[in-house]
């Protein structure tokens, strides 16, 4: 019943209030009507006996007046007369109750009743006596009749004044009773008038509140409090479906906002890593540039070198110089793009060369390479310092048995790139430390180009954003390290 | 919220329901019943009890009697005439109840041959007839209630002795001689049938004789007109007026003894004149507790009236019933007048 109350439509509900007031005050005004109808009827009944006993005393007043009317002239006419007369007394004396009870008003409607038969009886005795010229006997039977025409007639005045006086008694019962009535109509008047006002208000109240916490909440909202309590809804009219309707809404925004959010973090990481990225780069170009004294002078200076070189027909020295010529350019060209693996692995082969000169080939370098995968991009000053690093740390004391081995190699749509040294090796921890960004040493100032493998792994890291994009294996000590870079494969004919 | 959005529907119902239920116990309670009617018994025979003077606390006396014996046999008595607006004879009340065709007559007979015509027109009609305190013999009535007029006579003789021998004590007293004899005087009614008031008169005769004490008392009659409202009292002072009065005085009915103490209180003759009452009104009981009337002969009227109604019941039940009811007559004087003076009154009319 009462989901059912609650599932109806606003207007019914509104309309059904109305529709209730109305039918109480309906209800109350048929009551009072019903009850002065009924006191009307009785107010009208109250002399209805006595207007009765007033047409009776005019229909014997007739009788006694046409027989008398007869006995002087005897016409036909006073004879119709006669009879109309008495058929109309008759009729009204037969209405009287017969009853007996210790109202006296009962038992002289009774004695009027039975003297009336004896009466009419009497007068048609005197008609017959007339009609049939018996003069003594109509005389006497019309003294007898007249004398009962005035028993009758004291009877039935007695018997008006009697009910005059009890209905009078009834009338003032009956205009004190339509005096209470009044008053009565008037509180039930009032009590309707206030009962139902205070029930509207509340039926009214009830049916708005709902749309009153939703204004709030609405309020709330439009004031910026995204996170203002939603009001329940109970009723399934228009107010609760809209009360559902905004409360999807408001979850809704809220989901909205937190995936805006969320992807605008997303983004500030994404600018964060790229800011660190060049802070690192130029962090390298800086150590580099603090490294070098005035490059350009130093590549002049050696290609000067290498054309007396040629000059003289030193052709090694020709190219050691022009190597190392090189190897310095790239490092000041190709620090802030990104390069070739070719670029790279070139890099390396005139690094390796150069050591080899000052250390009389003692180092072993070996290199496979998979020629497709040279045009693949990555970030530049990578293999380079990785290789000194095998070198310095590596294989440096052990004179010519040391051995580095270059591989460039697909899996799939990986590209590795392994750099391994027969050397020393690393112990665990060096490798995590290393791979972790915790590594500090020292670099010495004469064999290195300045960029440090802690610097190479935070770029390799931001460049591939993977933890993984660098793995460092060493099965222990002497045994030699092996440094992996694992690159995205991306088909470069297409670049 | 829940439970305050089902209260509103249910005060609402709740209220329409109370404003019902008043609607509905007005109609029931308050507009519906007369609260000022009583409730209507009905009765299956109707009696009409035919008097002289229905205003008379006696008949109203005896009305009560009769009505309270009705009551008991489904029948009502009705002090015919007291209704109308018109004071009607006895004649022409019986007229009207033949022609009301009640169920039974109580009449009291006063004696007129009219009425003795009526009676027998009535019981022609089927209509028994009982006459009452005084009879008409030779109609066809049924029976008759009354006092046996010789007992009042004797009972007026014993008080007439009594009343002497207080003169007698109260002349010794005061050291005077005794009369030798003392004068009696007898109101009669003329209307009174001459034959009940004539038992009366020979019942003190006789009371008087068995003392051996006729000698000592003058009796003489004097018929008082009372066929008018008023002359009863003239008569009486026309006694008083006369140029010898009485010393005991014997009244028959209650206007007498009325009229008869008033007259001796005007002419200042308390104590002088004794007078024997009739019937025991306030006013007489009151003139008795002071010595104004010296006793008063009072009829059970309420007898009389339950003798009447069973008479009538009788004779209508079985077709038979005694010919002669008597009601009991007591002596009412100073000694018991306290007992009397505190009786209900009888409903006036």
């Amino acid at each position: 019943m009462r989901s059912k109350l609650a599932g109806l439509p606003l207007s019914h509900k509104i309309s059904g209030i109305f529709i209730l007031a109305n039918l109480m005050t309906f209800i109350v005004d048929i009551a009072l009507l019903l009850s002065i109808n009924r006191m009307s009827v009785d107010m009208e009944g109250t002399y209805r006996e006595n207007s009765h006993l007033n047409v009776m005393l005019e229909a014997l007043d007739g009788v006694q007046r046409t027989m008398t009317e007869y006995l002087n002239s005897k016409s036909t006419d006073s004879l119709s007369d006669y009879y109309m007369s008495e058929q109309r007394y008759s009729e009204l004396a037969q209405e009287l109750d017969v009853k007996v009870s210790d109202r006296a008003y009962d038992r002289m409607e009774r004695n009027i009743h039975y003297m009336s038969e004896d009466y009419l009886g009497m007068v048609s005795r005197t008609i017959e006596a007339k009609r049939g010229r018996n003069v003594e006997r109509y005389r006497v039977s019309f003294e007898e009749a007249t004398r009962k025409y005035e028993y009758i007639k004291a009877y039935i005045r007695s018997l008006n004044e009697e009910q005059f006086v009890s209905n009078s008694v009834k009338y003032t019962n009956l205009a004190r009773r339509f005096r209470k009535l009044e008053i009565f109509a008037v509180v039930v008047m009032f009590a309707v008038l206030f009962s139902s006002a205070f029930v509207i208000t509340g039926i009214i109240r009830n049916l708005i509140q709902p749309l009153g916490a939703l204004a709030k909440s609405a309020g709330e909202v439009a004031n910026g409090n995204l996170e203002a309590k939603l009001p329940e809804s109970t009723n399934n009219d228009e107010i609760g479906r809209l009360t559902v309707a905004f409360g999807k809404m408001m979850v809704s925004i809220r989901e909205y906002i937190e995936k805006l959010r969320m992807s605008m973090e997303k983004e500030r990481v994404m600018q964060e890593k790229e800011l660190m990225m060049e802070t690192h780069l130029k962090d390298a170009q800086l150590k580099y540039l603090r490294a070098q004294i005035n490059p350009h002078f130093l590549f002049n200076t050696l290609n000067a070198g290498a054309q007396l070189a040629m000059m003289e027909g030193a052709d090694r020295t020709y190219e050691y110089v022009q190597t190392v010529a090189d190897f310095f350019r790239y490092n000041v060209k190709k620090q802030d793009e990104l390069v070739s693996i070719e670029n790279e692995v070139d890099l390396v082969d005139n690094y390796i060369r150069i050591l080899n000169v000052r250390f009389s080939g003692d180092i072993h370098y070996d290199q496979q390479v998979d020629e497709r995968l040279l045009k693949v991009k990555m970030p530049g000053m990578i293999l380079q310092p990785i290789v000194e690093n095998a070198v310095n740390h590596g294989i440096r004391e052990m004179g010519d048995k040391g051995h580095i081995l270059l591989r460039v190699y697909r899996d799939e749509d990986r590209v590795f790139i392994s750099v391994k040294d027969n050397g020393k090796g690393m112990s665990r921890e060096d490798i995590d430390k290393l791979i972790g960004g915790e590594w500090r040493y020292e670099e010495s100032a004469g064999d290195s180009n300045g960029v440090g493998m802690d610097n190479v792994i935070a770029r390799l890291k931001l460049f591939s954003e993977r933890e993984d994009v660098i793995q460092i294996n060493s099965e222990g000590k002497d045994m030699g390290t092996e440094v992996v870079i694992s690159l995205p494969y991306v088909n470069d004919t297409e670049v | 919220m829940r439970s305050k959005s089902i209260i509103f529907p249910i005060l609402s119902i709740v209220f329409a329901a109370a404003v019902f239920a008043v609607a509905w116990i007005y109609f029931r309670f308050i507009s519906g019943t007369d609260a000022d009617e009583e409730p209507v018994k009905n009765y299956s025979r109707y009696y009409a009890m035919i008097t002289d003077d229905y205003k008379s606390s006696f008949w109203q006396y005896v009305w009560k009697g009769a009505g309270e014996a009705a009551e008991d046999k489904d029948a009502y008595v009705e002090l015919f005439g007291s209704n109308l607006s018109y004071d009607y004879s006895t004649e022409e009340l019986m007229e009207m109840a033949i022609a009301a065709k009640v169920d039974g007559i109580m009449v009291y007979g006063s004696g007129q041959e009219e009425l003795a015509g009526l009676i027998n027109e009535a019981v022609e009609k089927g209509i028994p007839v009982v006459t009452m305190y005084s009879d008409i013999p030779e109609t066809g009535r049924c029976s008759y209630v009354g006092v046996s007029g010789y007992n009042i006579g004797l009972e007026y003789g014993r008080q007439i002795l009594s009343a002497k021998n207080e003169m007698q004590r109260l002349a010794g007293d005061m050291e005077e001689e005794p009369k030798a004899s003392y004068s009696v005087t007898v109101l009669v009614e003329e209307k009174k049938p001459l034959y009940d008031q004539n038992v009366i008169l020979s019942g003190i005769k006789d009371s008087l004789e068995r003392e051996e004490a006729e000698e000592e008392f003058i009796i003489r009659t004097v018929p008082v007109d009372n066929s008018n409202p008023f002359s009863v009292e003239e008569a009486v002072r026309d006694i008083f007026m006369g140029e010898e009065v009485p010393d005991i005085m014997v009244c028959l009915s209650e206007l007498d003894t009325t009229c008869a103490y008033q007259a001796v209180i005007d002419f200042n003759l308390v104590g002088a004149v004794y007078i024997l009452g009739y019937y025991n009104s306030e006013k007489i009981l009151n003139a008795i507790s002071r010595s104004v009337v010296y006793s008063s002969l009072a009829v059970d009227t309420q007898e009389l009236g339950r003798y009447c109604v069973e008479a009538m019941d009788e004779y209508i039940s079985t077709g038979n019933t005694s010919q002669y009811f008597t009601a009991d007559v007591t002596i009412i004087d100073r000694n018991n007048v306290s007992e009397y003076i505190n009786k209900e009154e009888p409903y006036e009319k």
